[in-house]
């Protein structure tokens, strides 16, 4: 079958701006868009720069966007794609600044990986924090964490296997709208180490700076990293566990935890999500003053929430739900 | 006609009524019997997994049970719901001990789950169960020469372990669906990213650019209309559409519709009926076109 590769170029030592540029191949059975790529580089363009090594979806260089979705190119193959898309059209990671054709400067996906300390903190590397720390001997509680559940839920709970190819990172849509937020791959490893038994981490340091901005509570939920990831491991999954583990924990300075912790409120009192009520939780009166003009504008077009919400029918059963867990007292 | 448990999500009882006015409007029009769950609770707002686990499986494995004893799949008209009650039944099916917890909280309040609920988006209701072509013959305004970028949202497709209502790479229903109505669907990068909605309170200015980025996308690419399956990112697409453009500095100016009330103007809707007048950005310009093309 003959198919066509459009790749993505550009040479900033003699291109005043990036182009595609066509290669016609043929294929031949199993071959995978790094194969088309090594043959275009040695057989018709030995211009064509791009990262590969193992190919064997072990080291991770190959990623790119391939027909617009982030993959791995050796773990891809040429014909599903031309079944799908007609065409293999290459481009550069997203998120990252290029340095050429298929290339990026992956420096800061590796500073924020950094960022996180990822390793177990000895007794001289725990980080002294303004958050209270516990009494001696004390460790932060694990009230969440059970790995049966957990690998039932992810299908894999192996955040260690990450191989720090940049697939979620690429396609994180946190990072889009936040260039700072630490992204998808530094926080399952801040996850995999606050997990850690051996960590001595005394005061939930992990989980506190986890929760600044730009942290964990940036994360957008959409899925991303999830859908992409080449290894099985299901970053926004780890994100969510360890809200869950900070807000149990009492780590709630920030506003992601406060707007989860209103909508949990909100349910506990009504049965709903009142619209009002959480926004308040979450960013407090001045921040309902900074957004005033879309609160009136909304109003004016009659899109105000109710400001005192009808119960849901039956509602005792929600207060059993939280009585059952042992939830209630812990809205204060 | 099709009973379904309707599960609107607060937002269409809340702030987007015209959501839920819309989908009751076209549902009658296309045969859908929506029979409603006045016990049933919010699901969580796609973060009450952080809050805690177990409170997400019982508060929702309540609403399917409630579901259950009424004997329909559900229906739900916003993705987060989707995805949210997607994943508590894909967990009570498959983990049993997930299952037990659950139903031992049931038993408390009278109610029991055994997995036969399956939990359905309007949009992929109407391409596989009630069909296109029934859509199609039903009508009465044609939506042609009007341009329509579809916008996904995230969690109507992925995680795809979980939700299989399309192909998560290159999705087409929504697509199929708006030329149906004899619309002409954009296509853009960014129809199945994110609107940003999750973090809009936690992080305004990056949150919204992701919807600013989308809308600009859809502008340059000659849209008349965007329309999403999903109140949450109309909230951000719509509602914060002012402060989205101020963010990414880019005029933005586009009329952003639930997707209920897109087919409802095909089906004969007025603009009162469709609730258009709710909404930050007009419809006004696109309906006077569209009320030019009366077929029946």
């Amino acid at each position: 079958m003959e198919f066509t590769v459009k790749s993505y170029r550009f040479n900033p030592e003699i291109d005043e701006k990036s182009y595609y540029k066509e290669y016609v191949l043929n294929d031949f059975p199993g071959m995978t868009v790094l194969n088309a790529l090594m043959k275009v580089k040695a057989e018709i363009d030995g211009t064509l720069s791009f990262r590969r090594s193992c190919r064997s979806a072990i080291c991770g260089s190959c990623a790119m966007k391939i027909n617009g979705i982030t993959k791995l190119a050796c773990k891809t193959q040429i014909s599903s794609e031309i079944e799908k898309f007609g065409i293999i059209k290459v481009d550069p990671l997203g998120n990252m600044p290029i340095i050429r054709d298929l290339i990026v400067d992956q420096e800061v996906f590796f500073d924020k990986i950094k960022e996180i300390k990822p390793y177990l903190l000895g007794k001289k590397d725990y980080i002294e924090d303004d958050f209270k720390a516990l009494k001696d001997g004390e460790k932060i509680k694990q009230p969440v964490y059970y790995k049966t559940e957990f690998q039932t839920l992810t299908g894999n709970n192996d955040t260690p296997n990450c191989i720090l190819c940049e697939c979620c990172y690429s396609e994180c849509g946190g990072v889009v709208a936040n260039p700072k937020y630490l992204g998808p791959a530094a926080l399952a490893k801040l996850y995999r180490y606050s997990e850690d038994p051996r960590d001595n981490d005394k005061n939930g340091s992990r989980l506190v700076n986890g929760s600044k901005p730009a942290g964990m509570f940036d994360c957008v939920l959409c899925q991303a990293c999830e859908e992409f990831c080449p290894k099985g491991i299901s970053p926004v999954k780890t994100i969510v566990k360890m809200h869950e583990k900070a807000i149990k924990n009492s780590i709630t300075f920030s506003k992601g935890a406060k707007h989860i912790i209103g909508i949990a409120r909100s349910i506990q009192e009504t049965g709903r999500l009142d619209e009002i009520k959480v926004a308040v939780d979450s960013v407090g009166i001045s921040g309902i003053l900074n957004d005033l003009p879309v609160a009136i504008g909304a109003g004016l077009k009659g899109k105000m929430p109710p400001l005192r919400l009808k119960l849901i029918k039956d509602m005792e059963d929600i207060r059993v739900a939280f009585k059952d867990l042992n939830l209630e007292e812990k809205h204060d | 006609m099709i009973n379904y448990a309707y599960y609107p999500g607060c937002v269409a009882k809340e702030s987007g009524k015209e959501l839920d006015n819309s989908t009751r409007f076209i549902t009658e029009k296309l045969g859908i019997n929506l029979v409603d769950m006045p016990e049933a609770s919010c699901c969580g707002g796609g973060v009450i997994d952080g809050f805690d686990h177990n409170l997400k499986l019982y508060i929702n494995g309540r609403t399917l049970a409630l579901a259950e004893k009424l004997g329909y799949d559900i229906l739900t008209i916003c993705n987060t719901c989707t995805l949210t009650l997607s994943e508590v039944n894909e967990e009570l099916i498959n983990n049993p001990e997930a299952l037990k917890k659950t139903n031992d909280y049931l038993s408390k309040i009278g109610l029991k789950y055994s997995g036969k609920v399956k939990v359905k988006h309007l949009l992929y209701i109407i391409r596989d169960e009630i069909g296109l072509d029934k859509l199609k013959n039903a009508v009465t305004y044609s939506l042609d020469g009007v341009k329509v970028a579809p916008f996904y949202g995230c969690h109507i497709l992925r995680p795809s372990s979980v939700l299989k209502f399309d192909d998560v790479e290159n999705p087409s229903g929504f697509e199929e669906l708006i030329k149906a109505l004899g619309a002409e669907p954009v296509s853009y990068i960014r129809r199945t990213k994110c609107c940003g909605f999750q973090t809009i309170l936690v992080n305004e200015v990056t949150s919204t650019s992701l919807a600013g980025n989308a809308i600009y996308e859809a502008q340059q690419n000659k849209a008349d209309v965007m329309v999403t399956p999903c109140p949450l990112c109309h909230l951000s697409l719509d509602t914060y559409q002012g402060v989205a453009a101020m963010n990414i500095n880019k005029e933005l100016s586009l009329p952003i519709l639930h997707l209920p009330q897109l087919i409802g103007v095909a089906l004969g809707g007025s603009y009162a009926e469709m609730g258009f007048s709710r909404h930050n950005i007009s419809f006004r310009a696109v309906m006077s076109k569209i009320k030019q093309n009366k077929l029946k």
